[in-house]
C-alpha cells in the first residue's frame, strides 16, 4: 500500500492548492459589488426569459446506459488481459465467447437504431388552418394589394383571409374579403 | 515492482524523497502548463499568420504568468440561479485529478542519490494504468456538475454533451489500453515502458499494429475535448459550455486543469505506445537522457494537438457520436480480440480474424437496418405532408392554402 503514499500526498497538494488559490483570489481581488445584470445568467446580453431546460433528448440516457454495458465489458477484459499467458487458450476461448454476446446487444442496438444520432425530422400533427401565409405576416404582400389588387389576389386569398384572426387585424380581414371578392368575379 | 525507494519500508529519508519527488513533479507540471499555454498561442497564431503573444517577457513567454495573475485580481462572481456548493465544488473535481493522474507517468529512469535509489515517477501503484482511467473519469463529474451549478442554459447544455461525449470515448479509450495491458501483462505503467524497451520495434505502436495507437489518440482526443471535438465549448453555439459562468480564479483553475490534462494524456500516449523515456543514452549524464527522451516525444504530441486546432473543421454532434459508437468502438474490441489470439496461438488469429470478417458484415447490416427504419419514418413524414397539408414548409404549403382558401370561401358564403 505504501506504493500508492505519493498519491495521496498529490492530491492533497493539489486539493491544497485550489484552495490557496481560492483564498489568494479573496484577498487580492476587489470587493465584491453584485447587481442584477451581475448575478443574471449570461446569455450574451439579453435579458433571460426561460428557465434552463429540465429536461433532456432521451438520446442522452441511452448512451449513458450503452456505456455501462461497455464499461462493464472492459471491467472483465482487464483481469484477463493481466492473467493472460496463464489462462492461454481457456481464457481467450472465454473473453471470445463474451465478446460475441456483448456483440450481439450491440448489433441489436444499431439495429434498432439506439446509436443514431442523425438529424430527425419531426413528424408534426398537420392542423389545416395553419399554413405559412397565414402564420407569418407579409408586410409587402399587403403594400401590393392596396397597388395591384387583381394579381395579389390569389396570393392573399389564402394569407390574410384564412386565419380565423390569427395575425391580421379586422381591416385587412376586410381588405382580403374584398379583393377575394373581385378575383371570384375574374 | 512497485518503486525501490520503499524496500526498507517509509523510512524518514525515504519519506523527505518522496516529499521532494511529489512537490518537483507538481512545480515540474504547474510550469510546463505555463510554456504550453504559450507554446500553443504562438504555434497557433504561426499556423493563422498571426504574431500571438509577444510583449510579456522574451518572446511572449511571460503571457500566461500575466493572465493567471490578472484572473486573481478580478472579481469572483456567483450567479444568483447558481447551485452555490456545486458551483464552488466542480473546480476542485477538475483540478485534483488532473494532478493526480500525472503521478503515474514514468519521467526516467531508475537513479541513486545518497544510498537511496528511486524511479523518476511520483508513484507506481499495482494498479498503474487503472488509476488514470479513475482519475479521467472523475473529470467527468467536475464537468457535469460545473454546467449542473451555474442555473444557465449555455453551461448546461455544454455539459450534458460533454458528459456524453466523454463517456463515448471512454470506452474506446479502455478497451485500447487493455490491449496495451495484454502485451505487457501488467497494469503498471513502469512494465509497459520496460517491455517496450529492447528496441524501437519493440514499441507498441508497432508490436500492436498501429490501429490501437490511432483509436487511442482519436479517443484522447475527444476525451480532452481537444479540437475538432470541442462541441462541448463551440463558442458559436453555446458561448463557453461549462464554464460560461465562471470567472477570476475559478475560471483559471478549469484552464489550467485543461492543459494539465492534455500534457498528461500526451505523456500517457507516450508512455503506453513509444516506449516512455526509452531511447539511445549517452555516456555524458546518463540519467539525463530519459527524461529529455521523454520530454520531446510528449512536446510531438503536444504539437499535434495544436497543428490538429489550427488544421480542422469541428465535428457535428451526430458526426461525433457515430465515429465513437458505430466505428471506434467495433474496431477497438475486434483489434483486441485478434491480438489476444495472435499471441496465444497463429492459427487462433486467423480464426479470429475470419470471425471479425463475419462480424463486420453483421454490423454493416445491422447498421442499414436501423438506416431503413430512419428511412421508413421519413417516408411517413412525406405521406402526412401530401395527405394532412400542414406545416411542412414552402413544399406543402401550396397544397395547404388552396384548401384552406376554399375552406374560408365556403364559410364567407
Amino acid at each position: 500500500m505504501v506504493q500508492y503514499l505519493p498519491i495521496l500526498v498529490l492530491l492533497a497538494l493539489g486539493v491544497l492548492f485550489a484552495a490557496a488559490s481560492f483564498v489568494a483570489s479573496g484577498l487580492l481581488a476587489p470587493r465584491k459589488k453584485p447587481s442584477a445584470s451581475k448575478l443574471a445568467p449570461y446569455e450574451c446580453g439579453i435579458i433571460p426569459t426561460r428557465e434552463p431546460p429540465r429536461r433532456f433528448p432521451v438520446r442522452f440516457y441511452l448512451v449513458g446506459m450503452i456505456f455501462v454495458i461497455f464499461d462493464i465489458e472492459i471491467v472483465f477484459l482487464y483481469p484477463w488481459a493481466v492473467d493472460f499467458k496463464q489462462l492461454g487458450t481457456f481464457g481467450l476461448v472465454e473473453v471470445l465467447v463474451f465478446a460475441i454476446v456483448v456483440f450481439i446487444t450491440f448489433l441489436y442496438l444499431v439495429a434498432n437504431g439506439a446509436l443514431d444520432w442523425g438529424p430527425h425530422r419531426r413528424v408534426q400533427v398537420a392542423v389545416a388552418d395553419r399554413t405559412v401565409e397565414n402564420t407569418v405576416e407579409r408586410i409587402t404582400a399587403r403594400v401590393q394589394v392596396a397597388t395591384a389588387p387583381g394579381r395579389v389576389a390569389t396570393a392573399q386569398t389564402g394569407g390574410g383571409g384564412g386565419t380565423g384572426g390569427m395575425i391580421a387585424s379586422g381591416s385587412e380581414q376586410e381588405t382580403a374579403t374584398a379583393v377575394s371578392g373581385a378575383a371570384d368575379g375574374d | 515492482m512497485g518503486d525501490p525507494l520503499y524496500v526498507h519500508g517509509v523510512t524518514l529519508a525515504a519519506f523527505v524523497i518522496m516529499l521532494v519527488k511529489v512537490v518537483v513533479a507538481f512545480a515540474a507540471l504547474m510550469l510546463a502548463v505555463m510554456i504550453v499555454i504559450w507554446f500553443e498561442r504562438k504555434v497557433i497564431s504561426d499556423m493563422q499568420s498571426r504574431i500571438g503573444p509577444n510583449r510579456a517577457g522574451p518572446w511572449g513567454m511571460m503571457q500566461t504568468l500575466a493572465d493567471g495573475i490578472k484572473l486573481f485580481f478580478k472579481e469572483d462572481l456567483i450567479p444568483g440561479q447558481a447551485n452555490r456548493k456545486v458551483f464552488k465544488l466542480a473546480p476542485y473535481l477538475v483540478i485534483v485529478p488532473a494532478f493526480v493522474a500525472f503521478s503515474i507517468i514514468p519521467i526516467g529512469g531508475i537513479v541513486t542519490v545518497a544510498g537511496h535509489s528511486f524511479e523518476l515517477q511520483v508513484a507506481d501503484p499495482p494498479i498503474g494504468i487503472l488509476l488514470l482511467l479513475a482519475m479521467s473519469s472523475m473529470a467527468v463529474y467536475g464537468v457535469m456538475l460545473a454546467g449542473w451549478g451555474s442555473g444557465s442554459k449555455y453551461p448546461l447544455l455544454g455539459s450534458v454533451r460533454a458528459s456524453a461525449q466523454m463517456i463515448s470515448y471512454e470506452a474506446v479509450l479502455g478497451i485500447t489500453v487493455t490491449s496495451v495491458v495484454l502485451v505487457t501483462g501488467s497494469l503498471s505503467t513502469r512494465a509497459m515502458v520496460a517491455s517496450q524497451a529492447a528496441s524501437v520495434l519493440d514499441w507498441n505502436v508497432f508490436r500492436l499494429g498501429v490501429v490501437p495507437f490511432l483509436l487511442f489518440f482519436v479517443a484522447i482526443t475527444a476525451e480532452l475535448n481537444r479540437p475538432p471535438f470541442d462541441l462541448v465549448e463551440a463558442e458559436q453555439e453555446l458561448v463557453a459550455g461549462y464554464v460560461t459562468e465562471y470567472s477570476s480564479i475559478r475560471f483559471a483553475l478549469f484552464f489550467l486543469a485543461e492543459f494539465m490534462n492534455a500534457i498528461t494524456m500526451s505523456a500517457v500516449m507516450v508512455t503506453l505506445f513509444f516506449g516512455g523515456p526509452d531511447g539511445p543514452r549517452f555516456h555524458a549524464v546518463i540519467w539525463l537522457w530519459p527524461i529529455l527522451w521523454f520530454v520531446g516525444k510528449t512536446l510531438v504530441f503536444l504539437f499535434i494537438y495544436v497543428w490538429l486546432r489550427a488544421a480542422l473543421p469541428r465535428l457535428r454532434y451526430d458526426q461525433l457520436m457515430e465515429l465513437g459508437w458505430k466505428v471506434l468502438i467495433p474496431i477497438a474490441l475486434g483489434w483486441l480480440l485478434v491480438v489476444g489470439a495472435v499471441v496465444v496461438d497463429r492459427w487462433w488469429g486467423l480464426v479470429v480474424a475470419a470471425g471479425l470478417i463475419g462480424a463486420m458484415a453483421l454490423l454493416g447490416r445491422a447498421m442499414a437496418v436501423g438506416r431503413g427504419e430512419a428511412e421508413g419514418e421519413a417516408a411517413a413524414l412525406a405521406s402526412v405532408d401530401s395527405t394532412g397539408g400542414g406545416d411542412g414548409g414552402p413544399r406543402a404549403g401550396t397544397a395547404g392554402t388552396a384548401t384552406v382558401g376554399v375552406a374560408w370561401r365556403e364559410g364567407d358564403a
